[in-house]
């Protein structure tokens, strides 16, 4: 293959923060430190479906040390925020929709203290049947997360004509898939620190993806324009989609507004585990046929998903699955239906690759299915169906360039050959087949 | 809670530091020493971002209690560069590319650090063995060991 000689590809290039980070000089949220500065920490509720009935924070504020514990009822502006539907609260004011919804913040002078008053807060429940499935939160007579549906987002994709094109198939192949929730992981617990400054602006350093989204939700709760705020994205450990959503950002803001001092939170792994947002779980129910020659004709997909309770990224996330539920395959009829559910399930949110990745558990297991039904080896079936340039895509977009599927795939083979020839072996066989 | 004061080698020079007697090690080194580059990822042991060179040997300090290194010598990764210049082994980890958000990156040096100082020429297996307590969610774990091979081979002269 010719290069061309570019000024940054295929060239060497050291990583331009790379020096701060091997000399432990790279400041992270956490490594903050300000004058006379708090810290701050979470009332959690341990219920994941109820109505708050009793909140009694006046042990916690009584005890020595504390700058302030504080619940919905202190915040200035919005209460509600969410990167595309504001459907998540800062503080719990009507219910508690998941075990882990913030109910109060506490400001002390030491991290033991925030501590010692965390467990000086009592709170009293009305629970409510908390819904784990996405079956259950679809069923008539189940309670709603939110309004008066637990419908949180439907999208439908029609390419083609599906309902005609069975008959013009030899085979067709019915399975169902189901991927798993799953969590980032991201090296770096959730930290921030906010403080006003002199001019009254409210500072938010954190460890962040989205700050300039973080500014506007800082805002809103606050209740002021959003020049009177201004977010830093201290050196960041890692987020793959986590650190999109809002962590200690409205809760550091609000305590620092209230007390005048610097509010510094960092959570726990447990904490950050517990309430940070998930990888989209999703079922998807998918009917495939193809002639007898290898070639797809139609797909048809009914994909549904528990997406928790708050919609976080699932509009977009949404958008994405139905899209690629063909994969990086030529298909002339296509359905995908999608269905998203809110439950009292951990919400789910942007995770590397946005409900594309489950669809490719999809897609891939059916170019298997229909490898063996077949008799055709898996490697030869996706060859067959490869998109190329001039290929046309289940949204009716042409691709008119820069398609290396196909070039991908050939050179893998070779170099599969090359390197681990049994398991190439394996792939081409007909029977077995499996990627 | 009665102080206590805890006598030890921090990157080379002695230190006495008074503290409470729960405090861990992690806690002495981030806030009493503001040695920030040691950090906190899981609290537990697992992760490894909290790695310490504590006599000699790789240690997770939020496993330690800090009174537990009276007459101790601890290297953080602020003791490992020379003249505020990278070492051969944090100079690798640029070079290789193994790093990335660098949340790791402290915790994965000085356990490099500490097999190096024992083990100048190391397999690549034995570099798998000796970084497998360290986490990273980022870099997939190949240019790790790439960079710790690096450092090695040019702490012996060559390249
Ligand atoms: S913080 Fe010590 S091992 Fe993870
Ligand atoms: S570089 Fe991010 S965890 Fe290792």
């Amino acid at each position: 293959m010719s290069m061309k000689n570019y000024a940054v590809l295929a060239q060497d290039h050291v990583k331009v923060d790379s020096l701060e980070k091997v000399m432990g000089t790279a400041k992270f949220a956490a490594d903050y430190k300000m004058p006379d500065m708090l810290y701050g920490g979470v009332f959690r509720s341990t219920v994941p479906h109820a109505y708050v009935k009793k909140l009694n924070m006046e042990k916690a504020r009584a005890l020595p040390g504390v700058a302030c514990v504080l619940d919905h009822t202190a915040i200035p502006g919005k209460n509600r925020f969410g990167i595309i539907f504001k459907d998540e609260p800062c503080l719990v004011d009507d219910k508690v929709r998941r075990y882990g919804d913030a109910i109060a913040v506490v400001a002390a002078e030491t991290p033991e203290l925030v501590h010692e008053a965390l467990g000086l807060i009592e709170v009293e429940y009305e629970e409510l049947e908390a819904i784990s499935t996405f079956e259950r939160a679809m069923e008539e007579d189940s309670p709603k997360v939110h309004g008066n549906t637990n419908v949180n987002v439907t999208k439908h994709l029609e390419y083609g004509n599906v309902d005609e094109a069975w008959e013009k198939c030899d085979v067709i192949v019915e399975n169902t898939y189901s991927t798993h929730i799953l969590s980032h992981m991201f090296i770096e617990p959730d930290a921030g620190i906010a403080y006003l400054d002199e001019q009254g602006i409210m500072n938010v350093i954190v460890s962040t993806q989205n700050p300039h989204y973080d500014r506007n939700e800082v805002a809103a709760m606050l209740g002021v324009p959003q020049n009177r705020v201004r977010v830093k994205q201290a050196v960041t450990g890692g987020g793959f989609g986590g650190k999109l959503d809002i962590s200690v950002q409205l809760h550091c803001a609000l305590m620092a507004l209230y007390t005048k001092r610097p509010v510094k939170m960092v959570r726990s792994r447990s904490e950050s585990t517990m309430v940070s947002s998930k990888r989209h779980p999703v079922t998807m129910k998918c009917k495939t046929g193809a002639t007898k020659d290898g070639k797809l004709v139609a797909v048809d997909c009914y994909m549904t998903c528990d997406a928790g309770a708050y919609s976080s990224y699932a509009p977009a996330v949404i958008g994405r699955a139905p899209v690629h539920i063909v994969g990086p395959y030529e298909c002339p009829n296509v359905r995908c239906h999608a269905v998203f559910a809110y439950t009292n399930n951990p919400m789910c949110g942007a995770f590397r690759g946005f409900g594309v990745p489950q669809a490719a558990v999809c897609h891939e297991g059916q170019m298997n299915a229909l490898a063996k039904a077949l008799n055709m080896s898996p490697l030869e079936i996706r060859m067959i169906n490869a998109h190329h340039v001039g290929s046309v895509i289940p949204t009716g977009q042409e691709l008119t360039e820069s398609v290396g599927f196909l070039d991908t795939l050939t050179q893998a083979r070779d170099k599969a050959a090359e390197v681990m020839p049994e398991a190439l072996d394996r792939l081409m066989k007909t029977e077995e087949g499996g990627l | 809670m009665n102080k206590i004061t805890v006598h030890c080698t921090v990157n080379h020079k002695p230190v006495a530091v008074e503290i409470d007697p729960n405090k861990r090690l992690l806690d002495m080194l981030r806030e009493d020493l503001n040695l920030t580059s040691v950090k906190e990822g899981c609290s537990e042991g697992e992760c490894g971002a909290c790695t310490v060179i504590f006599n000699g040997e790789p240690v997770t300090s939020c496993c330690v209690l800090a009174g537990q290194a009276e007459g101790a010598d601890i290297i953080t990764l602020e003791g490992v560069s020379v003249d505020g210049k990278p070492d051969v082994v944090q100079q690798a980890f640029m070079d290789a590319g193994a790093v990335q958000c660098g949340f790791c990156t402290p915790g994965m040096i000085l356990t490099a650090e500490a097999l190096l100082a024992k083990n100048p020429a190391p397999t690549e297996e034995e570099v798998k063995q000796a970084m497998s307590g360290n986490l990273c969610r980022c870099t997939g774990y190949a240019k790790i060991v790439e960079a710790v091979l690096l450092a090695a081979e040019r702490a012996r002269g060559g390249v």
